[in-house]
């Protein structure tokens, strides 16, 4: 008794399936619909040779090539020692009366099966999530609207991976038509469809679902599984300032208000009708879409060896061809009027400006320099 | 009593004592019938049991991959590597009784769960 429920218990306390276990259980189970036609194809084969093989006495190859023939339309004619008597000729002739039809059948429904979109598509999805396995850093975009496709057109330039959560099927056609690599076609509110998307190791999150509601439920089952904000950037859309502000407090980084945006973009044009080339530069800048020039800030951390340097000293833009053009105070301030003479101090950030390449090998070695100082206060 | 699993239990019965029938007497007719049973057998296992589902596929595949080679090689005359084979492919078939046989257990006992 003891041993029965110590078996039950162990059969309950189940995990929760992963989407990949799901399709491939799905897949089997789709596998399944050859059984009969096997089957049957499997019979007439075995009727037929061990029919033949008595007939000849024992020979099997000829027997089983002999029932291949009849079954299969070919009759190459009587092949098998004794299918020429009376005895094997009634028996062929019931062989292939059934045999032929079954035979054809089975053959159909096998090649059928195996074309069917069904088998087809579960054995993509299944191959996509083990693809999908590997990614690291990578972003989850929920829901493929117009929106989610230029978004995809962004992150496909600058070489970000990202993987698609659409449970529309409709918008499957759209996602190979936009050679997404990486998508799946399930409800984004789900932990397993999440956590498959690989949430985990992921950098970020679009959450564009055209509804408020779906996205704060994403949002939400998002952030208990990455809860810091810091590791795990959410943006969302939203359809009032109000819900934004709601998405925010539950979770999300930063939330959006479609409309909101469009007219704030197409206001600072009109603000800056004079200017058009340069609010566009910087426009294009802060939305992403200029590739050859960036903005990068740059918060000075305590221990970096460029507190109390003038930033004539630190000439950035000889040594890593970069331009410090402000630099932002811990309370907030943004000094434009830098000069030579302007002196870094601790908890600043730089604004930096310059090409993208130039921009990550400054941070990369402003950042190992800092490390350096800090390494040798340590020893000392 | 579930009409699927009776013909499911009764193939991998039957893969099993025809096995053992052709080993103690080999002759042609036995093994083709031995074939052709094991290969009923792992056909209906395709998606079959909950528990132990593949294993019990792998262990069918296992038996067919003696079985198979061990006709080719009866009928090239080499009746005693046949045997052999055919040895090979009962150590399979008894290990696909005892998963059937587990698998019933496990079923049992989940089903009184449900």
């Amino acid at each position: 008794m003891r041993l029965k429920r110590k078996i039950r218990r162990k059969l309950k306390r189940k995990r929760e399936p992963k989407l990949i276990e799901i399709y491939e259980r799905r897949f089997i189970e789709a596998l399944k619909e050859l059984r009969l036609p096997l089957l049957m194809l499997h019979t007439a084969l075995t009727v037929g040779t061990l029919g033949y093989m008595l007939l000849s006495g024992g020979d099997f190859i000829n027997s089983f090539y002999m029932t291949i023939i009849t079954i299969g339309t070919i009759g190459y004619g009587e092949v098998v020692a004794g299918s020429d008597t009376l005895y094997g000729r009634v028996f062929t002739s019931f062989l292939a009366l059934m045999g032929i039809g079954v035979f054809t059948t089975s053959v159909t429904v096998i090649v059928r099966l195996f074309f069917k979109e069904d088998i087809i598509t579960l054995y993509r999805a299944i191959k996509m999530l083990k693809d999908i396995e590997q990614l690291e850093g990578h972003f989850i975009v929920c829901g493929y609207d117009k929106t989610s496709a230029w978004l995809a057109k962004t992150l496909k330039k600058r070489k970000i991976e990202f993987v698609v959560v659409e449970n529309d099927p409709n918008a499957l056609k759209y996602l190979q038509e936009h050679n997404i690599k990486f998508f799946i076609t399930e409800e984004p509110h789900k932990r397993s469809v999440l956590l498959s998307a690989g949430i985990k190791r992921a950098k970020g999150m679009v959450v564009n679902l055209r509804d408020d509601a779906r996205n704060i439920a994403v949002i939400v089952t998002a952030r208990l599984l990455r809860p810091s904000k810091e590791d795990f950037y959410i943006y969302s859309f939203a359809s009032t300032d109000g819900t934004a502000e709601k998405m925010e407090e539950l979770g999300a980084n930063k939330a959006f208000v479609p409309d909101k945006l469009l007219a704030t973009r197409l206001s600072a044009y009109i603000f800056h009708t004079g200017s058009a080339f340069i609010s566009d530069l910087f426009d294009r800048i802060a939305f992403g879409e200029e590739t050859d020039i960036d903005i990068l800030e740059l918060k000075v951390e305590p221990g970096s060896p460029l507190v109390g340097k003038k930033l004539r000293d630190i000439d950035l833009r000889r040594s890593l061809k970069v331009t410090i053009i402000a630099i932002r105070k811990p309370e907030g301030d943004l000094n434009v009027t830098i000069s030579g003479e302007t002196t870094v101090e601790e908890g600043d950030t730089l604004i930096i400006f310059g090409k993208p390449k130039n921009l990550r090998r400054a941070q990369k070695v402003l950042l190992e320099e800092t490390y350096k100082v800090l390494e040798a206060k340590d020893e000392v | 009593m579930k009409y699927k699993k009776i013909i499911t239990d009764f193939f991998i019965l039957m893969a099993l004592t025809t096995n053992i029938s052709f080993i103690v007497s080999p002759n042609p007719y036995e093994l083709v019938i031995t074939v052709a049973t094991n290969l009923a057998a792992t056909i209906l296992k395709v998606g079959e049991g909950r528990v132990l589902s593949t294993e019990m596929l792998a262990s069918s595949l296992v038996a067919d991959l003696h079985l198979i080679p061990a006709l080719f090689v009866f009928f090239m005359g080499d009746q005693v590597e046949a045997v052999g084979l055919a040895q090979g492919a009962l150590a399979a078939n008894i290990i696909s009784v005892i998963i059937s046989i587990i698998e019933t257990v496990l079923s049992a006992f989940t089903e009184e769960e449900e």
